[in-house]
């Protein structure tokens, strides 16, 4: 096993992914810092200045404990927080703001009640410009594939929390953007049905390809669908360690969970986190 | 439908039998002049609604509410929903609205025919400032309750800032809206009244009080009952158009609260 210790300045050293063609960078991410206004004149300091590349194609997960700037991190990549300082870049271009190259998952969902699950996930589609009834078609087969065929008339409020989340994956997916910024998609879901989503996700990643960025409190669930696990410490926000996880795919959980490999994974990062609560 | 489906349906009507009834009892016990039975006031509402001057007066009446509702909704939603998500035009409007809400519009009814006349102008523009402040109100707490992550998901979508306006905060914001805009019609039709009774002119409200001037006691309830049917029918209308637009945020099973 091979636990990569980088400080938060040594982006340059990561290389590329073992088991996949020699990656451009996707996302750069150079001397970002992110500070928010408290009450009065005080201000927090959520970011401090993190340097990170990740590859093209890559599954990458932040990790770290609640208030440590993971889900900041994903937001400035998606271009709906503008850092303080420092430049985030997407394919070489500073990001300004959201655009369809990267679309988000959030963990509440945020689907449109008004529109039924077909229509939401035509929307992005739609709005792309799209003819109608070629995103007719796509819409389909997106919800085959996430295994929602039979409910496109369906409204959200008419769906379970695994249903919903399988919708906002499709509606994501289906505008085709180039980074997929997951942000906590399956913390409000119950056990068994986080653990058939992240299968489902990894199969879809497996077809797609897609660079991912997802954010988790999970040590396990991101050991288990990472190439490369971040671990961040807080106070203020910054990258403690960056974890490749080399373990091969296609993954099977039941093997996994027997894999020593993986169960080292789990403990050795877990300890990482742990670590980091005793300067608190 | 099963008795029980058939018996929630007729239950406004039972109601409304059930308070004719208690009226009719009260009226015959009490026998006063100044206050007719409801079989005489039904009596008299054929003789209202058949003469051409009291029908023209009471779509007269409708005319001018429709006017100052439909103005009041183009004028009201857009701000609400700035207001909702532009911290600056709330920052503006919130004192402002602050101040008129509490003040019962017909009290500036004078003022406004001071300089406005008797006339249509002046009664559309009550009913207008009526109606404006509940769907501002509505409007305004409906765009501030939408998601971000939902705009998020929009902007992520390529959608413009005024697009996403338009295409996830006025839907979004709709049944909240929908709820401002029913408190609206409501008290159209009482400013509507109410001005009439004021600036004595045409309408339902001054057929009402020229009755009551001239003692035709049977006229006055029977337009009560004209005017209150019209509320009826304006609500129930109404919730018809709301539940269509909105199906999609309405919760099973929900207690009816109109006659549709």
């Amino acid at each position: 096993m091979q636990v990569v210790s980088l400080r938060s300045d040594a982006h340059a050293e990561s290389e590329p992914l073992s088991g996949r063609k020699p990656a451009s960078a996707m996302i750069e991410i150079d001397h970002v810092s992110q500070r928010f206004q408290t009450s009065g004149k005080q201000s927090h300091l959520a970011l401090s200045d993190i340097n990170l590349t990740i590859e093209d194609g890559a599954f990458v997960s932040i990790l770290g404990p609640s208030g440590c700037g993971k889900s900041t991190l994903l937001y400035i990549v998606g271009g709906f927080v503008q850092p303080t300082d420092g430049v985030a870049k997407v394919k070489g271009k500073a990001i300004t703001g959201p655009g369809p190259d990267r679309g988000p998952v959030f963990q509440e969902f945020a689907l449109f009640p008004w529109k039924n699950v077909l229509g939401n996930v035509m929307y992005g589609m739609r709005q792309q410009g799209m003819k109608k009834s070629e995103a007719d078609a796509r819409g389909r087969k997106l919800l085959e594939m996430v295994g929602l065929k039979g409910y496109e008339n369906f409204y959200p409020k008419e769906l379970s929390g695994g249903m919903k989340q399988r919708v906002a994956i499709a509606r994501t997916l289906a505008y085709d953007p180039a980074v997929l910024l997951m942000d906590e998609p399956f913390g409000a879901l119950d056990a068994h049905t986080r653990t058939r989503l992240q299968n489902d996700l990894l199969d879809i990643w497996d077809t797609q390809r897609k660079t991912v960025l997802f954010v988790t409190h999970s040590v396990e669930e991101a050991v288990y669908l990472s190439d490369k696990v971040i671990v961040m410490s807080r106070s203020p926000g910054s990258i403690k360690e960056i974890v490749d996880i080399d373990l091969p795919r296609p993954r099977k959980r039941a093997d996994l969970l027997l894999d020593a490999r993986f169960q080292k994974y789990i403990v050795d990062i877990e300890k990482m986190i742990d670590d980091g609560k005793d300067h608190l | 439908m099963t008795v029980r489906g058939v018996l929630k349906t007729l239950s406004p009507l039972f109601a409304c039998i059930g308070l004719l009834c208690v009226w009719q009892i009260a009226s015959l016990r009490l026998d006063t002049e100044s206050f007719p039975t409801a079989l005489e006031s039904i009596k008299a509402i054929p003789s209202i609604l058949g003469d051409k001057g009291s029908l023209l007066n009471i779509l007269d009446s409708i005319r001018r509410m429709t006017i100052g509702l439909v103005l009041a909704v183009m004028f009201a939603i857009p701000l609400g929903l700035l207001m909702g998500r532009i911290k600056a035009v709330a920052a503006f409007f919130n004192p402002l609205m602050m101040i008129i809400y509490p003040v019962p519009k017909a009290a500036l009814m004078p003022i406004i025919m001071l300089w406005m006349g008797v006339g249509d102008v002046s009664k559309i523009l009550v009913i207008f400032l009526g109606v404006s402040l509940p769907i501002i109100y509505h409007a305004f707490q409906g765009s501030k309750a939408v998601e971000e992550k939902m705009l998020w998901s929009g902007a992520a979508m390529g959608m413009s800032a005024p697009m996403r306006m338009l295409r996830i905060v006025l839907p979004a914001a709709l049944p909240e809206i929908l709820t401002g805009c029913r408190t609206g019609l409501v008290l159209a039709l009482i400013t509507m009244i109410t001005s009439e009774m004021i600036a004595r002119q045409s309408g339902a409200g001054n057929i009402l009080f020229n009755s009551l001037d001239m003692a035709q006691y049977d006229t006055v309830f029977a337009m009560i009952l004209i005017i209150g049917a019209m509320g009826i029918i304006f609500d129930a209308a109404f919730e018809k158009l709301r539940l269509s637009l909105v199906r999609w945020s309405q919760p099973r099973d929900d207690m009816p609260l109109s006659f549709t």
